[in-house]
């Protein structure tokens, strides 16, 4: 038998380890940032293009797309390339991706500050940003597809179908979500609308946890778990199992992180159900990485990277029984809104992800520079470092979460809330918000450790740009198991494989997405739901480019304790013309969707100049800058044609003046109203825009009863 | 005509009882079946799959290398 040698493309494994390190501080140091900004608002040092608002998005995403992202294309073209036993398809391709994924994040670290986000959550890139991830995405996939396609390795080992599986649902999950009408080079309107926006916006948003945090690491999981332990993985049956179970149910989920919201009921419990369900191939997965390491544990307290993966893999077993049970309605009903999300997502984050990131940073580095670790001992105290800095965060947080989720419920004797005013609650979890920064300054300590000592290994060894690796090309290399079955017939072909996986991955999408935008019973109009006029447009996109619904949702859920707070319950009707919809998912300042009439035009005035003047003890951070801040009427005609194009009825040729006059009449008012509380402003000011919007959210049911159109 | 009865079908799912049962079959039916698979693949295939990703094919193995110093 002829065998072959070829050269496995080290050099782009080494860029992307790079890339890795490199985004990750910087996620985790505008993490910090954001997070020393929730006890001490000020901390934006009154510059608006680090408040809170814009730079939450643009630390999830550095960590989501930046960091993990990095993390798994390194791990990828490391393994994916000794799994096939051929280097990948096209080196053009391969740093194609490197430098496309990396302009993408660069464009995201300008763009985000500058408050250019559509505001759906992990999905903030605008329209320009999202096409250049969809063409660096396919190249991926081609490069990925066409590197199993002259495999010389006939089998498809477990983690290749992972890495299959994310390539497609990322592919399909970007483009449903990212459908949207753009109005301007670096701005857009999403097609959908409020109740159908938000169901599509969660089915991707939890979806990327899972097709993107999830699946290509647990491929890196069955891949490094075993070269580290340097034993097969324990049951082979059982990854099987793992994989097919994930992915078919995974993608059903979605729809509990909008437990008791306007969406219908039916999707509701569906979302529920599904993700009850999804403990058990989660945690067999979990299992199955855990037993590899049975009869090797001594070799864990010696090797810190072993340390790091058996702490990662824990997580993933904690985050994935974690979150069914935030899916079960009675058991989210107290932590949605609150920061036990926040934890639990940081437990997934800081545990599984990063903390496999850093096992396969500390595998990679020694084996690309043909040498040995610099410094176990450093390793070790990374570790440590990072695991405190990991309890240190999370634990203050899930305290925070429930004491929040408490007191917003709790009534007194006579029947009223016990903590009426939303500030209370938060004063009292800012004990909890410091500590949390404690716990990621050392996460981050431990961090910049590691850097070193990869650092110095890099400097100790020699990089090997190719290594050379030798296997019989692939007809020859047929092994005979027998007669074979079904299953090996199936993954010795990649694409009639790919088109299952793909079939299992959009069931679930289908089943839940259609009937939404079918059934027009799913969303029942309000026949006194009108759009915005041209001045609550611009309010609004104000709203969305400060990143207000970082902290404040518009989704009042039918309990006593929200109503009583709030007012009346949200309805699916009164969203037909929110693109986006802008329900949020976290409560650090009090929910908005009734906010119109609460207070007087000097009050929200006076509030966004200095939210302490109005609200001693409140963490909002000033927005001055809205009060002299010129608003953007020459874009106003696009922006209403953009909304009409995807279905709001303004009138034929209405922005054509009408809408210029009627933006000028409603100014004009606030201003008049303003002076009466001896505040002179200018009309044209985006202050005046942002009060028009927020006097006018949740009043178009307030002034008239709800009636269903049909 | 095929449009009406899908419609019809999916105006149903306003009910979760038949709709929630539904999926819930869809998915059982298919756990079933990759139980049925995995359970029925021979034992030599998925040794030699489960030691895929110890040979790399180099040339010159990193085995020996270490994250730690013994």
């Amino acid at each position: 038998m002829k065998i072959e040698t070829f050269k496995y493309d080290n050099r782009i494994v080494r860029a992307f380890a790079i890339a890795t390190i490199v985004w990750g501080v910087v996620g985790m140091l505008v993490g910090l940032l954001a997070a020393v900004q929730l006890f001490f608002p000020d901390a934006n040092l009154n510059f608006q293009f680090i408040t809170f608002g814009r730079i939450r998005p643009l630390h999830t995403n550095a960590v989501i797309f930046a960091f993990v992202g990095n993390g798994m294309f390194m791990g990828i073209y490391y393994s994916l390339q000794r799994l096939c036993k051929a280097r990948m398809f096209s080196d053009w391709l391969s740093w194609f991706n490197f430098w496309g994924w990396q302009s993408i994040i660069v464009a995201a670290a300008v763009t985000l500050p500058l408050g250019y986000t559509t505001s759906k959550e992990y999905a903030e890139l605008e329209w320009p940003i999202d096409i250049a991830i969809a063409v660096v995405w396919v190249a991926f996939s081609i490069n990925l597809f066409g590197t199993i396609v002259k495999r010389r390795e006939k089998h498809m080992y477990v983690a290749i179908w992972f890495y299959i599986a994310t390539a497609i649902t990322i592919a399909v999950l970007h483009i449903t979500n990212s459908m949207e009408m753009p109005w301007s080079a670096l701005k857009s309107y999403s097609m959908y609308a409020g109740v159908q926006d938000a169901l599509v916006q969660w089915w991707y948003g939890h979806n990327a946890v899972a097709f993107f945090l999830t699946t290509p690491y647990l491929g890196l999981m069955y891949y490094f778990l075993p070269k580290a332990a340097n034993r097969p993985v324990f049951s082979y049956r059982l990854s099987i199992i793992h994989f097919w179970a994930l992915v078919f149910l995974y993608i059903w989920a979605g729809p509990h992180h909008l437990l008791y919201s306007a969406l219908p009921d039916w999707a509701q419990s569906l979302g529920m159900v599904f993700s009850l369900m999804l403990i058990a191939p989660s945690w067999g997965g979990m299992l199955n990485g855990l037993l590899t390491l049975r009869g090797a544990w001594d070799r864990v307290r010696q090797d810190p990277m072993l340390k790091f993966m058996v702490v990662a893999i824990t997580a993933y077993g904690m985050s994935t029984l974690e979150g069914p049970l935030l899916s079960i309605k009675t058991v989210n009903s107290l932590s949605h809104y609150t920061d036990w999300t926040v934890a639990h997502v940081h437990v997934g984050a800081m545990g599984w992800n990063g903390f496999l990131t850093f096992s396969m940073l500390y595998y990679l580095f020694p084996r690309l520079y043909r040498t040995n670790l610099w410094s176990t001992k450093l390793a070790n105290y990374h570790f440590w470092i990072g695991l405190m800095g990991m309890m240190f965060y999370c634990i203050p947080i899930y305290v925070a979460g429930v004491t929040e989720g408490l007191m917003w419920k709790q009534f007194n004797k006579e029947g009223f809330l016990q903590y009426p005013n939303f500030l209370e609650t938060i004063v009292q979890v800012v004990p909890m918000f410091k500590l949390r920064a404690v716990g990621g300054t050392l996460y981050l300590v431990g961090t910049f450790l590691m850097v070193y000592n990869l650092y110095k290994t890099a400097k100790a060894g020699t990089f090997e740009p190719d290594t050379e690796a030798q296997a019989a090309p692939l007809e020859k290399a047929v092994a005979t198991h027998g007669k074979p079955s079904w299953h090996r017939v199936l993954e010795g072909k990649p694409l009639f494989f790919t088109v299952l996986a793909t079939v299992a991955i959009l069931v679930g999408g289908l089943v839940e997405i259609v009937p939404m935008f079918l059934i027009q019973q799913n969303v029942p109009t309000i026949a006194s739901v009108h759009p915005y006029t041209p001045l609550e447009v611009l309010g609004r996109d104000i709203y969305i480019r400060e990143g207000c619904l970082g902290c404040h949702s518009q989704m009042i859920r039918p309990f006593r304790s929200e109503t009583e707070r709030y007012g009346e319950y949200s309805k699916a009707g009164e969203f037909v013309y929110d693109h986006p919809f802008l329900w949020g998912s976290e409560r650090k300042g009090p929910d908005l969707a009734r906010e119109g009439g609460k207070y007087p035009d000097a009050w929200h005035f006076n509030h966004m100049d200095d939210p302490r003047a109005t609200s001693p003890g409140s963490i909002m951070p000033r927005y001055s800058w809205l009060l002299t801040q010129k608003m953007e009427t020459d874009t106003l005609p696009a922006r209403l044609n953009a909304l009409r194009k995807i279905g709001v009825p303004y009138p034929a040729g209405f922005e054509n003046g009408p809408a210029q006059k009627d933006l000028q009449a409603q100014s004009e008012k606030i201003v008049a109203n303003l002076k009466q509380g001896s505040i002179t402003a200018e009309p044209d000011r985006e202050i005046i825009a942002l009060i028009a919007y927020m006097q006018r959210l949740g009043t178009d049911i307030k002034s008239a009863p709800p009636t269903a159109a049909k | 005509m095929l449009y009406n009865i899908i419609h019809s079908i999916l105006r149903e799912a306003g009910s979760i009882n038949g709709y929630g049962l539904f999926s819930f079959l869809l998915f059982f039916g298919f756990f079933l079946g990759v139980l049925v698979w995995a359970f029925a693949l021979k034992k030599n295939y998925l040794n030699h799959m489960g030691e895929l990703p110890l040979d790399g094919g180099e040339k010159n193995s990193t085995d020996k290398i270490k994250s730690e110093k013994l």
